[in-house]
């Protein structure tokens, strides 16, 4: 999966028709094999665009920054990445004119390591779902699979799932870190950084990291399309797709199969309620 | 004053691992996710003091918590109270082990801070009780920098005992400071039963040992740059547009100020319950749209780069004129934790290295 060469011609096609202003993409970091984003406003920097397996972060996260507010911005986005961009669009977060989108029929991203990524194994939807232009073949969708962590950990019992997740919570720093980097966190004040309200306080009890962070998954159920910046940013190594793929699993199940960005102008699993919808479940 | 040397193998070192853990609070690396930090101990099993660098969380929370009590009140209509807190649990005799050499020095840049102005005697207090053992790497991360700046990795005297590895499995252990000597005289006669005396070390080559492994790690380094240059050239360089070029990838997340140790600002927030409340002093990051944010709705640093202007010139430039010493020692812990992988020593070098508009 190496695309650079195409990028790179289409992003300085885009520069000079003028079309955009800013272009987001990869570049290698410059001493080892593995990739940064680039944000592009000068077309002489076009050259040092690349796209291949290491091309990890999802790159939506940047049409908040201020460099590409009210801005035409390319974008090159794999599956997910553009799930997430569906959500945005879909929440009026930016609008589709703007944008010049390169879509990916993703065959999956590597770590540091060079070994595929668990959310890529388990991927469904290795296509760009909204795009401009395509690049590689397109794959088509899968069946949609429960996560084998969350297989797992479904098999252990209430107070064993309890002490892991306390564990999790333990080691938070409450950095925010993962909340800065999802795509789809785009509030300008966030819940929970308000100081305000105890259960959230910026102290880094174990307390408040269990509310901030259950809080921070619950406002992504049914959107989370589990990219994973999350844990790429989040110093302390945590699991947190863990929260995310067992409200996948939960919404899926009790929200007629929804699954988050998939299709355009889909308001999301709050909105597809329907009386014959099973209510078994407390989340 | 000269400071004892040792000499001692790993099943040696492990003895006085295992002597220190069994008689003193013991805090120390503990592996967790895939990530160590640090935390009390109580058998050499839980814990690694070789973690590697890259794996490692600071160890400044022991001495600046992420969160801690300051205060305690309650105010009601009658009038307001003030309280004092519960003891401080990280006030007592405790020894660190496996600190790294740019983390020891972390706490002693801080010392300058908080020693400033208003005296932190929390910190001070939870300093002048610690020992801190520290190994000094034998060879550099990806991302490290220290021996570019403005301290001496060789002799280090922020860590109290410096443990270096030699050759043929030997292991050095130094006291660097008057605490690290008694506390080593005190505590190593037994578990380091090969102890070698002052005149048997000339035999040993212990000095060209050293230097040896020095050289080697210092030739394992990346990253070099004069730190001098860069803060004569970012000084001149507040305006320059190389800041938003730098920061263009950031995105905002706050983890290197997290993680950073010597990152030192922090925020302060009450947890009241109907009268009575507890005040909390946490972690905050200039990164964070919100630091600067005043009570009337104006900030003065909206623009992304405008905050790492602030963060970069702070660590190179205002920390440096004020106390004389650069507030970064090179861990590399920024870059590393970064999804995006921005280093401070990639901008601040942007910067210096960018032309001055006239």
């Amino acid at each position: 999966m190496d695309y650079s060469k195409q990028i790179q011609d289409i992003a300085a096609k885009l520069f000079t028709d003028g079309k955009i202003d800013v272009f987001v993409g990869y570049r290698m970091n410059g001493f080892d094999d593995n990739q940064v984003p680039a944000v592009i406003t000068d077309p002489k920097e076009v050259s040092t665009l690349v796209f291949t397996e290491k091309s990890v972060f999802n790159l939506s996260n940047y049409l908040k920054a201020d460099h590409t507010r009210n801005k035409r911005v390319g974008l090159v986005v794999k599956g997910c990445d553009s799930r997430s961009l569906n959500l945005l669009l879909t929440e009026s977060q930016v609008k589709r004119d703007k944008l010049y989108i390169i879509g990916i029929a993703c065959e999956g991203v590597v770590d540091d390591k060079g070994q595929k990524v668990q959310n890529c194994m388990e991927c469904i939807i290795p296509d760009a779902v909204v795009y401009d232009e395509i690049l590689g073949t397109p794959k088509g969708k899968k069946d949609y699979i429960v996560n084998a962590d969350i297989k797992a950990l479904a098999e252990k019992g209430l107070v064993e799932r309890r002490e892991y997740f306390e564990e999790i919570f333990e080691n938070c720093i409450r950095c925010n870190a993962c909340r800065n980097s999802c795509p789809l966190c785009y509030c300008t004040k966030c819940c929970i950084d308000q100081e305000t309200a105890t259960i959230y306080n910026g102290s880094n009890t174990s307390s408040s990291a269990f509310h901030a962070l259950m809080t921070w998954s619950l406002h992504l159920a049914g959107r989370c399309v589990d990219c994973r910046n999350c844990e790429k940013a989040c110093p302390s190594h945590l699991p947190l797709h863990l929260l995310h793929k067992q409200n996948e699993k939960v919404i899926f199940g009790n929200f007629q199969n929804h699954l988050a960005g998939v299709e355009e102008g889909d308001r999301g699993a709050f909105y597809k309620y329907s009386l014959k919808d099973p209510d078994d479940f407390i989340m | 004053m000269s400071f004892s040397t040792f000499v001692t193998d790993k099943a040696g070192l492990q003895k006085l691992y295992e002597a220190i853990i069994s008689k003193y609070e013991t805090y120390a690396p503990v592996e967790k996710f895939g990530k160590y930090d640090y935390k009390k101990v109580s058998s050499l099993k839980e814990c690694d003091p070789d973690s590697p660098i890259a794996m490692t969380m600071s160890v400044k929370p022991l001495f600046f918590p992420r969160s801690s009590k300051i205060m305690k009140y309650e105010a009601n209509s009658a009038g307001t109270s003030i309280r004092e807190t519960d003891q401080d649990p990280l006030a007592g005799q405790r020894v660190i082990l496996g600190v790294k050499h740019c983390d020891a020095r972390g706490l002693q840049v801080l010392e300058a801070v908080n020693k400033w102005d208003y005296i932190d005697s929390d910190f001070l207090k939870r300093r002048a009780n610690t020992v801190i053992l520290s190994n000094r790497c034998d060879k550099a991360d990806t991302h490290c920098f220290c021996t570019s700046l403005d301290y001496d990795v060789e002799n280090l005297d922020a860590p109290d005992v410096a443990i270096v590895n030699g050759t043929n499995g030997k292991i050095y252990v130094q006291a660097r400071t008057e605490k690290g000597e008694t506390f080593l005289k005190e505590n190593s006669s037994e578990p380091m039963a090969n102890r070698i005396t002052n005149d048997e070390l000339q035999m040993t080559n212990c000095e060209e040992d050293l230097t040896k492994q020095y050289e080697a790690f210092l030739s394992s380094f990346r990253l070099k740059m004069d730190y001098k240059d860069v803060n004569e050239r970012m000084a001149k360089r507040f305006d320059s547009p190389a800041f938003e070029e730098a920061s263009r990838n950031c995105v905002s997340c706050n983890t290197c100020a997290f993680i950073c140790p010597t990152c030192h600002c922090f925020k302060i927030s009450d947890e009241k319950i109907k009268d009575t409340g507890v005040r909390y002093k946490s972690y905050d990051s200039c990164n964070n749209v919100y630091f600067t944010l005043e009570a009337g709705g104006h900030n003065p640093r909206p623009a992304k780069y405008r905050r790492w202007r602030q963060r970069s010139m702070h660590k190179f430039v205002y920390y440096k004129e004020r106390f004389g010493v650069n507030l970064c020692v090179g861990c590399g812990h920024c870059a590393i934790s970064c999804p995006v992988n921005i280093s401070i020593f990639e901008v601040v070098n942007h910067v210096a290295s960018a032309p001055i508009e006239s």
